[in-house]
């Protein structure tokens, strides 16, 4: 797996070693992207993370912090940051270690099925979970 | 002979400790400096981190701290103003309470108190930060940390250390005048002409910049010892124990420069 960790800066990344900033909310945490990165100002990077998590079917969790969230949100919120991130890749890094407590194949498959979203999303997983991707 | 060489290595390792720490210290100040004056850090989304780290710093805590400044300086007016009475130097009381209280004693407290509310638990945020990787995170996205995590709380500390030291000082100079005159105004004259004499320009300008260099180190040091914790859950409390030490130490460094550059 340290080969992921070693991808470059043209991959986003959804981890288990990536975690959200547990004192800022789900919005916040991915507000953070245009507005210290692109500079925008902080209406319009919070109405850029609400339409993201809103897209992912997930509007509700925008004022929770991490400690508050279930692994499911949990994922939505660091899926939407990677999103949020617009680079060519998008690896998900060992689903199974933050999806603990659903079928995660399907819920990614059912979260990639919202909205318009672009790009080809990459999942590295153990060799022994294939079997969970062909149900 | 091999002791001799074994004290002069350790000696040689404490002292490129400590330029290490220095080193450290004075870079992560330049960082925050040159973001303080980039034009990209100042959006309204700093500005209101700033504000609520002020008021953490130094708001929620007021009356606990009014109420530590009450009874710390009327304990000590009226030692003074006792002792004074009784070597028949009375008309030096006001003077005495003036340099002790406010140029010494509350801005050295003031910043002990944040030191220990605020410094504490930046050192352990920041620590824990790492620690878990959201330190790795940011750096990832791409997003700086330093203008909505490192530099609001330096800013806070700054403004949190001089507002409550001056409103402190304020709240002993009253105190003065009235452990010393009552309630009665036939003292006003003398009492604030003592105090025009003694906080000339230089002494304000001295005490303001003592007091941004205790908000500066109570908040700058745990964030830098917050940041060169090993990445190892079991290292945070050792962290913020190096970090509150560091910061004990330098607020006693600022104090006896600040006496030895006033009264020698």
């Amino acid at each position: 797996m340290a080969a992921v960790a070693e991808l470059d800066d043209a991959v986003a990344r959804v981890a288990l070693e990536l975690p959200l900033r547990a004192n800022l909310s789900a919005l916040d945490n991915i507000a953070l992207i245009p507005l210290y990165q692109r500079h925008y100002d902080a209406t319009e990077a919070g109405r850029q993370a609400h339409a993201l998590l809103a897209l992912l079917g997930h509007a509700e969790i925008a004022p929770l912090r991490d400690p508050d969230m279930t692994p499911a949100q949990r994922f939505v919120t660091q899926l939407a940051r990677a999103l949020m991130l617009k680079r060519p890749r998008l690896v998900i890094d060992r689903p199974g270690a933050i999806l603990y407590d659903v079928p995660y194949p399907h819920f990614i498959r059912q979260l990639a099925s919202q909205g318009d979203l672009t790009g080809t999303w990459e999942i590295f997983d153990f060799s022994w979970n294939q079997t969970l991707y062909s149900e | 002979m091999n002791f001799l060489a074994a004290s002069i290595e350790s000696l040689g390792a404490k002292i490129v400790r400590v330029l290490t720490v220095g080193y450290g210290l004075l870079a992560f100040l330049t960082e925050a400096l040159s973001a303080l004056l980039d034009r990209n850090t100042w959006n309204r989304a700093t500005f209101n981190v700033v504000v609520k780290q002020v008021y953490f710093t130094a708001v929620q805590i007021l009356p606990v701290f009014l109420t530590y400044v009450l009874v710390i300086s009327w304990l000590m007016i009226t030692i003074i103003l006792t002792t004074a009475r009784d070597f028949g130097l009375g008309q030096f009381a006001s003077e005495m309470t003036i340099r002790v209280l406010v140029l010494e004693l509350l801005p050295f407290l003031t910043a002990l108190y944040i030191a220990l509310r605020s410094g504490s638990a930046i050192n352990t945020e920041i620590a824990l930060m790492r620690v878990n990787n959201e330190l790795d995170a940011l750096a990832h996205c791409k997003v700086p940390p330093m203008p909505f995590e490192f530099l609001p709380r330096l800013i806070s500390g700054v403004i949190s250390v001089v507002a409550l030291a001056s409103l402190a000082c304020l709240i002993a100079v009253m105190l003065g005048y009235l452990a010393i005159y009552g309630l009665n105004t036939s003292g006003f004259e003398y009492y604030t002409r003592t105090i025009s004499k003694i906080l000339d320009f230089k002494i304000m300008a001295g005490l303001f910049f003592k007091c941004a260099l205790f908000g500066l180190a109570v908040t700058l040091i745990p964030i830098t010892a917050g940041l060169e914790t090993p990445k190892k859950l079991f290292m945070v409390p050792v962290s913020v124990l190096r970090g509150m030490m560091k910061v004990f130490f330098a607020i006693m460094v600022i104090e006896v420069v600040s006496l030895a550059l006033k009264y020698i």
